[in-house]
């Protein structure tokens, strides 16, 4: 309920600073701290007990979406308030909003970040598979001024698990202007309204002049085995037109190809469901929205 | 409110709360907010398994921690404490009741159970040390299954009881089992010749009411005084006996606080917890204060889990649509049982009574049995034990509609019970109401006809509304008559009214409410009678010190029984300032000769001869000269209220539902009631009530869970995993009335409320049914989530 | 320890403070602001601790205290106005929108927020605004009402049309 001692509460006002501060612990002692909304479960649950808690509030450059001639940038501590709010991310991105605009409840998108709920990578969280359906790239850097470049599909790793290192920080997710005619939407099933996702669906759609599909991803979350693509089903919305047929049939191939589990919140079969359901919608959505509609 | 002006007008007003100002600015003072000189904080460590012995404890480490004050054990109480069961805590019914410390010794028996208690100057710094208190355990089987529980063969939970079977009990066709048997025979003889049966198993999952304040308890002790207990409870008085009995410490040195503001109990907070006793006994050893505010997680691995039964109904109808006899055969999951006053089979006992509902039958055979397993034991909550017994009926009685090809509604007020009063099979007496006129009217809000032709069009377009009822008869309080066997506490509501020279009046009331309003109501009835106003009126409940004696906030005991002392207490008082007044007025008069209205006592038979009510009250209370003879003095009168039988009040739910029939998601479009609560005090509280208790229920049915795994570890102690419903998940609700005032209280008022959630679930998942009529889907189980009725559909499409 | 500086509903504080010390025992263990109230163990999801943290409404069992140094932070004891409880406290009280009062500070401070934020909203708007506040009394049908009131009186007021 309380967290385990803090021996060290330090509040960074750079990168550079923030850098050092976590370099000054061995690993495991020391956690950035972003928007908390999971940090703090984890603390006051006492699975994470850091020595030295580095928050980043006060780091600005991590803040802040900005487009650039198209392409986009995210910094680590934006939170989900702004992107949902964000009007300019629609279309491509329009995922980004669909999801952002229902993580948790208002008091929680006033605090969580895109940043810390992509490298705390949670099962049942919305935005690593966002991140992944839509293709970003994370931008990390490390103590040394070193900085790398990584995509969503080499970034998350399983289940709490990242590239990320711990003296690593992420800076942002970025991504490329997109391809014309490209839409994506994100949609989450939970019991109750903006639960966590007992199944999320993330598909990414590139339209060629036709009309017909020429770049699909799909991300998963809700899953036991961590946020996922679903290859099975892009292969078979790549080259379709998106009538509600082929989206259906493209549903089915996911659903038959991931691995479903039973919880408490849903059995294998609903989940697999759940899969065909939201994700014909997220698909007739990323249609529209790559069509311009 | 400012147009409310005639004392008679105080009952019946929208009154805005006399609760609310220091509720909406943060100067409430629940548990948590009272701190004392000194105080101590107290955390307890809980098994980590369902069923193991505990090898040792050790607990060095802890006691070492800078801050720590004491570490109890088990140990520590086992010749210092009284074992429950204990006379004050325990029903007047047969049963296996297991013997049980504060802390666990030897052995734990479910997940969550305390085995330690760390108390320490600082919370951080007792959760610190109750990480380190190492308890070793060697694990035991886990009776985790209520049918395999009953089993010859099964592990025992209570070894020394030789059973599970904690309490088992037949409760139709008379007291000797050759009676029973007669009655048995010929229950069966109906459903041999009888046109229609539906035999069915219906499942109710573990769920409950979760207040949204946890359990706390605070304790002080001095050498003077003895002990000074806070509690959230919903029966101080009861837990002032316990905590005397079991600490054995002299009556008169134990004073038990509710405190004023309670986040709510429902049931929760009505039982005596062990947690208590292990507190006190800390504040008496370290004669310090010591305080335990149970978190979330304790709270869901522990309280607020009911329901969890398993009916196998049966139902004999005629063809014509005559219910004609009820058999059932409930199991109960009763947990562990170690909880004070309820023992986990209270509750399934009473849904068993309850379970025949408002509707006449020629017999039944109605009998339970109640399992002990390795979880947490069962404790109230409102809709006690009926909840998975009518959600089993109503659908049952839906079922049969659907075999007779007859609208479930019209089978319904067929077989209502004519008139009162009326002894149901299982020998529950409802007293007073009028069961057709509520559902009458329930019926005029809804236009069944135009919804079966909207229903019919919809399907066309491939969209499935389906409508669905239910009805419920909920207990008006609890009689001695039915609480007496029940738990060994009488029913009778109790009231002291006081007033002082300054014509305000002081009421103090031995239940203790969290949230139900009843300082207002009170107030209201109050004003009423004296013809003051509520804000002349202050209401004192909880305190042991200073009210009488009063079995709790129970049952819906506040609108029958206590605001009924409340009455008797004001009429006594209204009789003695009259006789003193009229003997003043130098008239012959009494009470019923004089008015009470707008601040003045006014002699009816001359308007002329008026007195200001506060200058009559300090006349004699401060100038007891020249009285009457034989007249004293002084204005208090403390009055209690008991019904000779017990009381009922009556409600019917409609609700209309659209379903999509591919993912199983279904959305509520319209929740609409019907009422008989008798005369209303405040109609805004209790549209809250019913507002709540129907959220409640429907929270219950589709989103909460209490979930053990194979292991017997509960998977769902925190709320991201048991689900309360959220503003965004829960419709509207119409809420009307078709109202008899009661008879047999003064006022005409009857309790409400808590029996309230019961009737939801099943007019849920009729409505669902009715939706996927075509389909013949027959909902048996809760919670009714999407998957379940996917799953369903899936199934009965092939 | 670490020493922090907030300005708790207009006064300042400087307070030594455990850094593992959370924002809601900050303020009811240091300030005795005992209206904010904790409901849940470590998930923060009952929203009865909702504070604003610089106008914003957060849940203050999710943050540290040492995080909200530097910080203006207000709670249900700081949003009545001089003239005794405000538009919105009212409104909650003549709807009966609360039964207990144990979440009522926690839906105050996130409706106070959202009001700002949406000053018309609709009956659905409401609801989704309240995800973040659990109540197990009322049902929610009543908070709604009260909700709807005070967007209501609140215009009107800012319009003039009521003083």
């Amino acid at each position: 309920m309380y967290p385990s001692v803090i021996e060290e509460y330090l509040r960074p006002g750079s990168v550079s600073e923030a850098l050092a501060a976590i370099a000054r612990y061995d690993e495991g002692e020391a956690m950035f701290l972003a928007g908390g909304q999971s940090a703090m479960q984890a603390m006051k649950s006492r699975m994470l007990r850091p020595q030295c808690v580095v928050d980043l509030q006060d780091v600005a450059e991590l803040r802040g979406i900005v487009h650039d001639n198209g392409a986009l940038r995210i910094g680590a501590m934006t939170r989900y308030v702004d992107i949902a709010g964000e009007t300019t991310l629609d279309g491509a991105f329009g995922a980004l909003r669909d999801a952002a605009a229902h993580v948790g409840d208002r008091q929680v998108r006033n605090r969580g970040t895109i940043g810390g709920s992509v490298c705390w990578n949670y099962v049942a969280s919305c935005m690593p598979a966002v991140v992944l359906g839509l293709g970003g790239t994370l931008e990390l850097a490390a103590a040394d001024g070193g900085t790398r470049r990584l995509d969503a599909d080499d970034f998350f790793l399983g289940p709490l698990e990242t590239a990320r290192r711990e003296d690593e920080i992420l800076l942002a997710v970025s991504w490329p202007a997109p391809a014309a005619r490209s839409g994506s939407a994100y949609k989450k099933w939970g019991l109750v309204r903006d639960a966590l996702p007992v199944v999320g669906v993330c598909i990414t759609v590139t339209l060629g002049d036709d009309g017909h599909c020429t770049q699909a991803r799909v991300a998963l979350s809700g899953l036991a085995g961590g946020c996922q693509r679903a290859p099975a089903g892009e292969e078979l919305l790549r080259g379709g037109n998106g009538d509600t047929a082929a989206l259906a049939r493209a549903m089915d191939a996911i659903a038959d190809s991931v691995e479903t589990h039973s919880d408490m919140s849903a059995d294998a079969d609903y989940r697999r469901q759940l899969i065909r359901s939201i994700g014909s919608e997220v698909a007739a959505t990323a249609f529209a929205r790559a069509r311009g509609g | 409110m400012s147009a409310v002006e005639n004392s008679a007008d105080w009952l019946g007003a929208r009154l805005a709360r006399k609760e609310d100002l220091r509720l909406v600015t943060g100067q409430g003072r629940y548990l948590a907010d009272i701190v004392l000189p000194g105080m101590l904080h107290a955390v307890f460590v809980r098994s980590e398994y369902a069923h193991a012995r505990i090898t040792g404890i050790d607990t060095s480490e802890a006691a070492a921690m800078p801050g720590v004050v004491a570490i109890f054990t088990g140990a520590d109480f086992k010749d210092t404490v009284k074992p429950m069961p204990q006379p004050v805590v325990k029903p007047n019914l047969p049963a296996r009741y297991p013997t049980f410390w504060p802390l666990a010794i030897e052995k734990v028996k479910f997940h969550g159970e305390p085995v330690a208690v760390v108390i320490a100057r600082d919370k951080y710094v007792a959760e610190d040390a109750a990480e380190c208190v190492y308890v070793d355990y060697e694990e035991l089987p886990v009776v985790r299954d209520p049918e395999q529980a009953l089993a010859a063969d099964s592990p025992l939970v209570h070894e020394e009881d030789g059973s599970n079977e904690i309490f088992a009990m037949t409760l139709t066709g008379g007291e000797t089992p050759e009676e029973q048997a007669a009655n048995a025979a010929a229950v069966e003889e109906i459903f041999q010749r009888a046109d229609v049966v539906v035999a069915e198993r219906f499942r109710c999952h573990r769920t409950g009411i979760t207040p949204m304040e946890p359990r706390g308890v605070l304790c002080d002790w001095n050498d003077s005084d003895g002990l000074t207990a806070w509690i959230t409870t919903q029966r101080p008085h009861i837990d002032r006996l316990a905590l005397s009995d079991l600490l054995e410490i002299p009556a008169e040195q134990v004073r038990v606080v509710a405190p004023r503001d309670q986040g709510g109990g429902f049931g929760v907070k009505a039982p005596f917890y062990r947690e208590n006793l292990a507190i006190a006994y800390a504040a008496k050893a370290l004669r310090r204060p010591v305080r335990w505010v149970e978190s979330r997680y304790e709270s869901l691995m522990n309280v607020g889990q009911e329901r969890d039964q398993i009916n196998d109904l049966e139902i004999a109808a005629s063809k014509d649509g005559k219910l004609l006899a009820v058999r059932n055969r409930g199991v109960a999951d009763n947990g562990v049982g170690t909880t004070g006053v309820y023992w986990g089979f209270v509750m399934p006992f009473l849904g068993a009574v309850e379970l025949p509902n408002a509707y006449t039958w020629e017999r039944g055979d109605v009998s339970l049995r109640c399992a002990t397993t390795n979880k947490a034991a069962l404790t109230p909550s409102r809709a006690f034990g009926h909840f998975p017994t009518r959600f089993a009926l109503e659908r049952a009685i839906d079922m049969v509609a659907h075999k007779l090809d007859m609208e479930p509604a019209e089978l319904r007020r067929r077989n209502l019970v004519p008139s009162l009063p009326y002894t149901s099979v299982t020998g529950e007496y409802y007293d007073s109401g009028d069961f057709v006129k509520v559902w009458d009217n329930l019926m005029a809000q809804v236009d069944l006809p135009a919804f079966r032709a909207e229903q019919a069009r919809a399907r066309e377009e491939g969209r499935y509304l389906g409508i669905g009822f239910a009805c419920g008869v909920e207990l008006s309080g609890v009689a001695s008559e039915l609480l007496v066997p029940m738990e060994n506490q009488p029913g009778y509501g109790a009231a002291t009214v006081r007033l002082d020279p300054r014509g305000k009046v002081y009421v103090f009331g031995g239940d203790a409410p969290g949230g139900q309003g009843h300082e207002t109501t009170t107030a209201q009835v109050v004003a009423s009678l004296f013809g003051i106003r509520p804000s002349d009126v202050v209401v004192t409940t909880g305190d042991t010190g200073t009210t009488p004696f009063g079995s709790g906030s129970i049952g819906a005991r506040a609108g029958s029984y206590f605001v009924s002392a409340v009455a008797k207490a004001c009429a006594e008082l209204k009789d003695k300032i009259t006789r003193i007044l009229a003997h003043d007025l130098q008239i012959e008069a009494s009470v019923q000769h004089f008015e009470f209205t707008n601040g003045e006592i006014i002699y009816l038979g001359d308007a002329a001869k008026r007195k200001p009510f506060t200058e009559v009250v300090e006349r004699i209370i401060m100038f007891p000269i020249n009285l009457p003879e034989d007249e004293v003095g002084g204005l208090e009168h403390t009055a209690f209220f008991e019904a000779a039988k017990p009381m009922i009040c009556f409600n019917a739910d409609c609700c209309i539902v659209e379903v999509d029939v591919e993912s199983g998601n279904f959305s509520i479009k319209r929740w609409v009631t019907s009422e008989d609560v008798g005369t209303v005090i405040n109609p805004n509280i209790v549209d809250g009530q019913m507002h709540g208790a129907i959220v409640q229920g429907l929270s219950n049915a589709m989103f909460e869970e209490f979930v053990y795994d194979e292991q017997g570890q509960q998977m769902s102690a925190d709320f991201e995993h048991y689900k309360l419903a959220t503003a965004a998940d829960v419709p509207d609700i119409e809420i009307t009335y078709a109202p008899t005032p009661c008879p047999h209280t003064p006022l005409g008022t009857r309790g409400i409320g808590e029996g309230r959630p019961s009737s939801v679930p099943g007019a849920l998942s009729n409505a669902v049914c009715d939706a996927l009529r075509p389909w013949g889907v027959e909902i048996t189980d809760l919670p009714l989530r999407p998957g379940s009725v996917w799953q369903k559909l899936r199934e009965a499409r092939g | 320890m670490k020493t922090i500086t907030v300005t708790v509903n207009g006064t300042s504080y400087e307070e030594s403070v455990p850094e593992r010390m959370l924002l809601v025992d900050f303020l009811r263990d240091r300030l005795a602001l005992t209206g904010t109230h904790v409901g849940c163990t470590y998930e923060g999801v009952c929203g009865a601790c909702t504070v604003h943290l610089d106008g914003e409404a957060v849940k203050s069992c999710m943050m540290l205290a040492v995080q909200a140094d530097g910080h203006a932070v207000t709670t249900v004891e700081g949003l009545a106005g001089a003239d005794g409880p405000g538009p919105l406290q009212r409104a909650f009280s003549n709807s009966h929108g609360l039964q207990c009062g144990f979440c009522t500070p926690g839906i105050l401070m996130n409706m106070s927020d959202f009001l700002a934020r949406h000053p018309d909203p609709s009956d659905e708007e409401i609801r989704s605004g309240l995800v973040g506040n659990l109540c197990r009394c009322t049902g929610y049908v009543h908070i709604v009402r009260a909700v709807r009131e005070a967007a209501r009186e609140m215009r009107e007021g800012a319009s003039g049309v009521q003083a």
